[in-house]
């Protein structure tokens, strides 16, 4: 219960937190247990209408929900989720549709205007709420690209972003971390995001980043780094304006925590967001609470998407329903309103022509959907996107990082000993079950999340490619794999616990002040 | 189509602006239809379901709405709303159920929870966006008092008040236009609203006074100026901070204009607000449009509103549909936040505790009733409120005020000539044909449009009892009436338009400049 709506929810899969992502989960769980079931498909129920089991469906997730918040055991939830699913798939029979909670069955099914944010890909889940797979590689992303309707970021574009900036890409790019984008003109497929980007940038034409984070708690893991390290390479590279979005509101309206404490999260996350050494003179973070009462051009950009976005919009990208609060059911808004420069009057001088472009987890993505659909309709233009992968949990990819085990994500509070144990003793291991095994037929490099995690953090290209190979050969083992995160990761952390220290509260209060930044507009 | 959910929309009866309140317009018209169409109530129509019922009218008050839209000819619309009230007849007689948009025929109606702001009581219809009635006397108040469930205003209370602040009550008092109030406590029925200020006044205990306006057009006639005429008269009675609201938001949400004209209508009324008489350094006048960006307390309160009311609840009140904006849907917390002290820290000194005043015409009552419900769950006091009437239109009181018709109200910004003619000319008159009958029979004080202004602005209650026995024994003409209305509005106009021409823009701004009050917490 402590993801909801994470601005960069990279790696907390499958969390059921809120009343809408706990159904999403419950649907996937359904399509997993599917395939040990279909033996019971066929008994008696031919004689029902579809109308019928929507409503018996209806009512089973409503008690399966009830269940769950009522905390109930888990067999009993178990139980309550295999009848969900028989209905599930006894519905799909009856009436050729899949099931979606608030649409009754129609007899030609025409309501796929928008893509569901929730819109499962074989055993996938993602939506702003939850990451969820069955799969130990974890997300399918070339699917996801496809469900999605982004473009992959191909090797040409990164080669041409080497070319125009005269600077190595970024190891997230080189892998695949980063690794989808969004059109900026629709109609004109040629124009993809980042070559118009760097179509502006050869045009000394100028441009800003956005990117954010849900402070849902004070402790952040390595995970929540992920858009930040790229957002600061960004930064260093195109030498442009940055806005860091802390989103309290969201979490005060989606978690059981007062206005004060996701304030105060707000703070603590803006300390560990600066030790990632992001210049004061180009950046501004702002907590939603506070700027909101503090800009003449946020909440006006606020209004006018509000008037642009009906409920049958947001019911259909994020899934709300009509038993979630007003607060809810607008605040896509406020995550909308930073992708224009207008939000920013002190730093663009009130101009509202220009570009933004945001590095984000792609399970951002439906508001950034909705922020360009609203843009041309408000005057402004569209934002551009870089979507990441998500960040795997110890336990695996297909796991999920929960802030309650504290052994499930290694924390940017985490001990040298602390990394250690956590690797050694969770990270999940893509290695035979004896030494004797594993030199014979070698690890499997794909699941394993040591491998993963380093794919992520070593930057040496080499090394990586020769560790690969070593471990799939079987001339690595488990334990040196390991040591070899070990000995990337402590001193990182260290270094970034150092960097943390040194951010005073005078510090965050300079870069939470509104202000013209370093650029002239 | 201009007044939609008008703060001070006291006189603007029956305006078919939004979707929902054309909607529920020809609900009513239907209603006044339904006496002289009973002999076609029977035709074979018995065989259909209630379901089939419901379609069928769902999908004529679609073909009403859209002919409405389309302008299309009054004798058009008159069929078709005319074919509605039938079905909307046969659907209850089938259903056992009134016909409500958005409900389909339920076995056992239980959807009674909220009492919806749309409710209809015999021909009158109330919400925050239409006033309607087919009597000519206007609103039955008695009734309404009992569907909203809040208090009357009795002698006995004003006689307390009269003691308490030793000054004599207002007319709108003595004269039942401000005519109901709502307990603050509800478990405590003996705790009546004015009664309780009373005790805090006699106490000593502070409190503040707050109201407001939707500013949608520069133009505000005699009817929006009620509640600020009022509101002065009880500052000055119990001295203490006033803070005026201007919704431009609401507007730009709800009408077709640019959020620059409607902050600039907001400034426009702020001038004509000002030129009441409120004294600059008792009172805050503020457009949400900035103070949203200007105040560390107003946000904080509308996100905490926001998370404690569902869009069930906004759709049971206000009628919100899943079409609407999600700006409509989220912006009652707005007009609601403004009721709590800590959304004005420069004034409360961050005070929690201090009571809210809230005098408004009582087609605002929704708003608050939601207010009230919220306030102890996010432990602040609940606001209390008096109501006024409405204001009628010249064609009398079962019509109504537009905006694009300028003959139908009283303008700020009307001539004494102007006056003259509008009166003489338009105000609906309770007189007879001929002086020969109106000397014999004597005319009807009151559906009489010139007596029921009269009452409103005329101070002397010996003179206003005097007219009114003189009206109805025949004594007086309907041309003497009306002199005498014309000799009062006339130099009150001017007077309004010499203070007016005083209010500079520096004033303005000092008034809508947040900042602490001669007032000490």
């Amino acid at each position: 219960m402590q993801c909801a709506n994470e601005w960069s929810c990279i790696s907390e899969t499958g969390c059921d937190c809120t009343p809408f992502s706990s159904w999403a989960a419950v649907c996937t769980l359904a399509h997993i247990l599917a395939d040990t079931m279909t033996d019971s498909q066929t008994d008696g129920a031919a004689t029902e209408s579809p109308m019928e089991f929507y409503e018996k469906l209806t009512a089973q997730g409503e008690a399966v929900k009830a269940l769950k918040t009522g905390k109930a055991p888990k067999e009993e939830i178990d139980v309550a989720v295999k009848l969900l699913l028989q209905l599930k798939l006894d519905y799909k029979r009856v009436s050729g549709q899949d099931y979606k909670a608030g649409c009754p069955p129609t007899d030609s099914p025409a309501s796929g205007e928008s893509v569901p944010a929730a819109a499962e890909d074989g055993d996938d889940l993602v939506d702003p709420w939850t990451v969820a797979t069955s799969n130990a590689k974890g997300i399918d992303y070339e699917k996801l690209i496809v469900r999605f309707g982004s473009s992959k970021i191909e090797a040409e574009l990164i080669e041409r972003m080497e070319r125009v900036t005269g600077q190595k890409a970024h190891r997230f790019l080189r892998r695949g971390i980063f690794f989808s984008h969004r059109r900026v003109q629709q109609p004109s497929p040629s124009a993809l995001d980042m070559h118009q980007i760097l179509d502006a940038y050869e045009n000394k034409k100028s441009f800003y980043l956005y990117t954010g984070r849900g402070p849902s708690s004070e402790a952040m893991h390595m995970g929540h780094l992920i858009p930040f390290i790229f957002t600061k390479w960004l930064q260093d590279v195109f030498d442009i304006p940055l806005v860091i979005q802390l989103t309290d509101d969201e979490k005060y309206l989606w978690k059981d925590l007062t206005l004060e404490d996701c304030h105060r999260y707000a703070v603590e996350n803006a300390k560990d967001i600066i030790a990632c050494g992001f210049d004061v003179n180009k950046t501004f973070i702002f907590s939603d609470l506070d700027y909101m009462g503090m800009s003449s051009g946020f909440y006006r950009n606020v209004v006018k998407i509000q008037k642009h976005v009906t409920f049958n919009q947001v019911k259909g990208i994020f899934g709300f329903t009509d038993s979630d609060c007003i607060g809810k059911i607008s605040f896509p808004a406020i995550q909308a309103a930073p992708s224009f420069s207008t939000s920013f009057p002190q730093i663009f001088n009130g101009r509202k022509d220009i570009q933004c472009l945001i590095p984000c987890a792609i399970d951002q993505d439906p508001y950034f959907r909705m922020t360009r659909d609203v843009a041309p309709r408000i005057g402004y233009p569209k934002p551009a996107l870089l979507h990441s992968t998500f960040f795997p949990a110890l336990q695996g990819a297909q796991t999920k990082m929960s802030a309650s085990d504290p052994n499930s994500s290694i924390f940017l509070t985490d001990t040298a000993k602390q990394i250690k144990n956590k690797i050694n003793k969770h990270a999940f291991s893509g290695g035979k079950d004896t030494v004797e095994e594993h030199r014979k037929h070698g690890g499997d490099a794909d699941v394993d999340v040591s491998f993963m995690y380093l794919t992520f953090f070593l930057e040496d290209d080499e090394k990586l490619e020769q560790i690969r190979q070593d471990y799939t050969s079987g001339a690595l083992l488990t334990g040196e794999l390991k040591k070899c995160l070990i000995e990337t990761l402590q001193p990182m952390i260290t270094q970034h616990q150092e960097r943390r220290k040194q951010v005073t509260d005078e510090t965050v209060k300079q870069f939470m002040t509104p202000r013209k930044l370093d650029f002239h507009f």
